[in-house]
């Protein structure tokens, strides 16, 4: 596991989740090369921008380090150049559900082999504490997993930062899954959103729904506020099989063109 | 001797949008190219699916063409619209063709109903009855349309039908002899660049639908399983340009294209480029603007944006073709630049190129290997950013063994994250000290092209699809040369001054309606172009109007 550091310095606040993240993610990754699902050459991490972005630099791996809110096209591209890579991207709550909506409701409907951990801390950390779409604080607030059913995604979890086994579990399960698999990761920021002590009391782990239409009921149980009465449902929720996006391109083989194609098409 | 005068002749073809206007013309320059002959295929549409009015201008001769003419000899009507907006356009010997159910002092009438009961064809096939008195009007043998009907078309009737006209009574307005010395090819600048890619090694091609730049998406898409190329479209243009970013990184030979609304939305990724040192084409294919602007026209208003796109400071390359030909060989030189410098490279097109017809007489391999990314570095203690004298960090995409990075924040040489001064200051002087072997590289390209017969005293500068109108005028400019500049980021600083600095008078002409070259000129070579002729009407120059202009001048 401790080959997967890197020597860059972390710059995460003390105490912050995404050590807990951080640690399920080498956990998965351990736990995947055991199983021979995956060889680490073939596995590359993408990140936004934020503070889950500096997953980058502390995991020794293939990896690129994208803008706010394009990890998933990044992904989708390079699924699609190589399709034996094994693509994990990182992204925050501002990254997947405020700049880059767009891109996660597409690649729901898209279903390409990828594994999104969405780091949900319901608050814009790095730039000091603004209001995301799933902030408790914001009275417009959305339900992105509600969305991602909706939009067709094949694989829909969550799970809690500080619950690095279940966490771990969750994410060895998305990956192996073929399809494009969502897994949200709430957290606290220990700076802005400091709800440790509500996640701690109402996190509830419960049972994989059997259809779109229970999951969308969990999915649906707790809309991100930090009211007494809610309980917060984790586990897997959903999963189905789906035809693969980059499947398209599958048996495509590049050949070199001929002065017979040219006249052929233009003569 | 008499000296032997070229014959030219303006066709053109109108109708409502959806009647096989574009399509017509398309087949009547098939088979002139296959007679032997010569021709230019103007493409003029509104932004509309059905109904409207369309127009093609083809100018056919015995000598190579590049451009289009409003005046013109024969116009093939659809309708009375088409009448009514063109029959001003006709010179005083031209005739117009249509169905006799129409009206106009000039019109020679055809019983299209008549003839297709007797034949028992369907409506669609009375195009191809025009295309028949068509190419009687122009005396030619039917030979060259039959073979290129049957090539194009299962149906026999429409070879009939096509007969059937050729056989009615028609006066001609032109008497072509064509010989046909070789096989040419007749295409767009859409599909240049489409096969110039292919041809150049491309392997992966990310577009969102944009006029005038979607035929290139379409055309690979088509394409697909013959050459194996993957030609995909997604949700927007930023996810195109940050997924061509993702399929470079995973090793493919990756372009994409649209237009300058859609270029803007891409430009914080081509910024990424910038950082990440991912090659990435791009091919913009500029349109009238500000805005929406005027959608299916065509425009040189971009060439600023291409030369800056994206914040920060980094190399971007930009060359513009001016014809089909050099659609196809620009092409294959941004692929290879791209791929061999890490580098982001902009193929500067426009509507007049991308979506009109031109006849090449061979479209070549250039031979540069685009060596993909994969076979590139070595696997020895590799850094994905390794500090080189060239510039060039040697790249290899995961998979291979070593860990591969790429970023958008400044790194180290392994591309990790660095905030210090010093490697900020290093990485900044590599990506700019490829320069040096592009500029180098460009210069062995023909970045700029010199044409005429004039010494030199009075030069046309230009750069792009202006090049067709130009070369076409130079034949009524004994006086005049023609510098055309293709390679405008690096500036290929040497050739210009070389040519301008002899030059008495120099104009430039530009599809713009501030002359963004001379600008540029201005700023690389300290050289002031006073004269310009601009046009941004989203019209292409016409030959008449570049004479009328230099010789008022």
């Amino acid at each position: 596991m401790d080959n997967l550091e890197t020597t860059i310095a972390k710059t995460w606040c003390p105490g912050c989740p995404n050590f807990g993240v951080l640690a399920a993610v080498k956990q998965a990754i351990s736990a995947l090369e055991q199983e021979k699902v995956l060889e680490r050459k073939d596995l590359v991490a993408v990140t936004g921008i934020g503070c889950h972005g500096k997953m980058y630099d502390h995991l020794n791996l293939n990896g690129f380090y994208s803008l706010h809110g394009r990890s998933l096209p990044t992904m989708l591209g390079i699924k699609i150049g190589n399709p034996k890579l094994k693509v994990i991207g990182f992204m925050g709550d501002g990254d997947a559900y405020a700049e880059g909506l767009a891109h996660l409701i597409h690649a729901c409907r898209y279903n390409a082999d990828l594994t999104a951990v969405i780091h949900n801390n319901q608050t814009f950390a790095l730039t000091t504490g603004q209001e995301t779409p799933t902030s408790d604080e914001n009275e417009f607030r959305f339900n992105p997993l509600s969305i991602a059913l909706e939009a067709g995604a094949s694989f829909v979890a969550r799970s809690y930062a500080l619950d690095i086994p279940h966490l771990g579990d969750l994410l060895e399960q998305a990956v192996i899954h073929k399809g494009f698999s969502l897994l949200e990761v709430v957290q606290p920021c220990l700076v802005f959103q400091d709800n440790a002590e509500f996640f701690k009391e109402k996190i509830t782990k419960v049972d994989q729904a059997k259809s779109r239409e229970e999951a969308l009921e969990i999915t649906r149980s707790w809309n991100y506020s930090a009211s007494p009465k809610d309980k917060v449902p984790t586990g897997l929720f959903y999963q189905a099989e789906k035809p693969s996006f980059e499947d398209q391109w599958k048996e495509l083989k590049r050949k070199p063109l001929t002065q017979e194609q040219l006249k052929n098409w233009f003569s | 001797m008499l000296e032997c005068l070229s014959m030219e002749v303006n066709v053109l073809i109108g109708g409502p949008a959806g009647e096989g206007v574009g399509r017509t013309s398309h087949l009547l320059g098939k088979a002139i190219v296959e007679a032997g002959g010569f021709v230019f295929n103007y493409r003029d549409y509104p932004s509309l699916i059905r109904g409207g009015h369309n127009f093609n201008i083809l100018k056919i001769s015995d000598q190579p063409v590049s451009s289009h003419e409003w005046q013109v000899d024969l116009i093939v009507a659809f309708d009375q619209q088409t009448i009514d907006l063109h029959q001003k356009e006709r010179k005083e010997k031209g005739i117009i063709i249509a169905s006799s159910q129409f009206e106009s002092s000039s019109l020679v009438g055809i019983d299209l109903a008549g003839i297709l009961q007797k034949l028992e064809a369907k409506k669609v096939v009375g195009n191809n009855i025009f295309l028949g008195v068509i190419f009687k009007a122009l005396s030619l043998s039917f030979e060259s349309l039959r073979a290129v009907l049957k090539k194009e078309f299962k149906s026999s009737m429409v070879v009939l039908a096509a007969k059937a006209g050729y056989d009615l009574s028609v006066s001609p307005v032109a008497e072509f002899k064509f010989e046909k010395e070789k096989e040419r090819f007749f295409l767009t600048g859409n599909e240049a660049i489409a096969a110039g890619a292919l041809q150049g090694g491309l392997e992966t091609y990310f577009a969102y639908p944009m006029t005038p730049a979607t035929a290139v998406l379409g055309f690979l898409q088509k394409a697909q399983k013959e050459t194996g190329v993957k030609a995909i479209q997604l949700e927007n243009e930023i996810a195109v340009a940050n997924a061509a970013l993702g399929a470079s990184f995973a090793g493919n030979v990756s372009m994409l294209g649209t237009s300058g609304g859609g270029l803007g939305l891409m430009a914080e990724a081509l910024s990424l480029q910038g950082m990440s040192e991912l090659p990435l084409v791009a091919y913009l294919s500029q349109r009238a603007g500000p805005s929406t602007g005027v959608p299916t026209y065509t425009s040189q208003g971009d060439l600023n944006f291409a030369l800056n796109i994206g914040h920060g400071e980094f190399p971007r390359l930009v060359v513009a073709p001016g014809d089909v030909k050099e659609a196809y060989e620009r092409t294959q030189e941004a692929l290879y630049l791209a791929m061999k410098y890490r580098s982001l490279v902009i193929l500067l097109g426009d509507k007049h190129l991308g979506e009109n017809e031109y006849v090449a007489d061979e479209l070549k391999d250039l031979g540069l290997k685009s060596l993909p990314a994969d076979r590139q570095g070595s696997q020895e203690d590799y850094s994905p950013y390794r500090i080189t004298e060239s510039g060039v960090s040697p790249f290899l995409p995961p998979g291979q063994g070593p860990i591969s990075r790429a970023t958008s924040y400044e790194h180290d040489e392994k591309g990790l994250t660095t905030e210090e001064s010093e490697p900020t200051i290093k990485m900044n002087d590599k990506r700019f000290r490829k320069l040096k072997g592009i500029e180098k590289e460009v210069a062995g390209l023909n970045p700029v092209s010199y044409y005429g017969n004039g010494n030199g005293e009075n030069l046309i500068v230009a750069w792009g699809s202006t090049k067709g109108a130009i070369i076409d005028a130079l034949k009524d400019l004994p006086d005049w040369s023609f510098l055309q500049i293709s390679w405008l980021s690096p500036f290929p600083c040497e050739a210009v001054l070389e040519k301008l600095k002899t030059a008495r008078r120099v104009v430039l002409v530009e599809n713009s309606a501030t002359g963004q070259l001379a600008n540029l000129i201005s700023k690389e070579i300290q050289f002031k172009i006073k004269e310009k002729i601009l046009k941004y009407d989203g019209r292409p120059f016409t030959v008449r109007e570049i004479v009328k202009e230099l010789k008022n001048g």
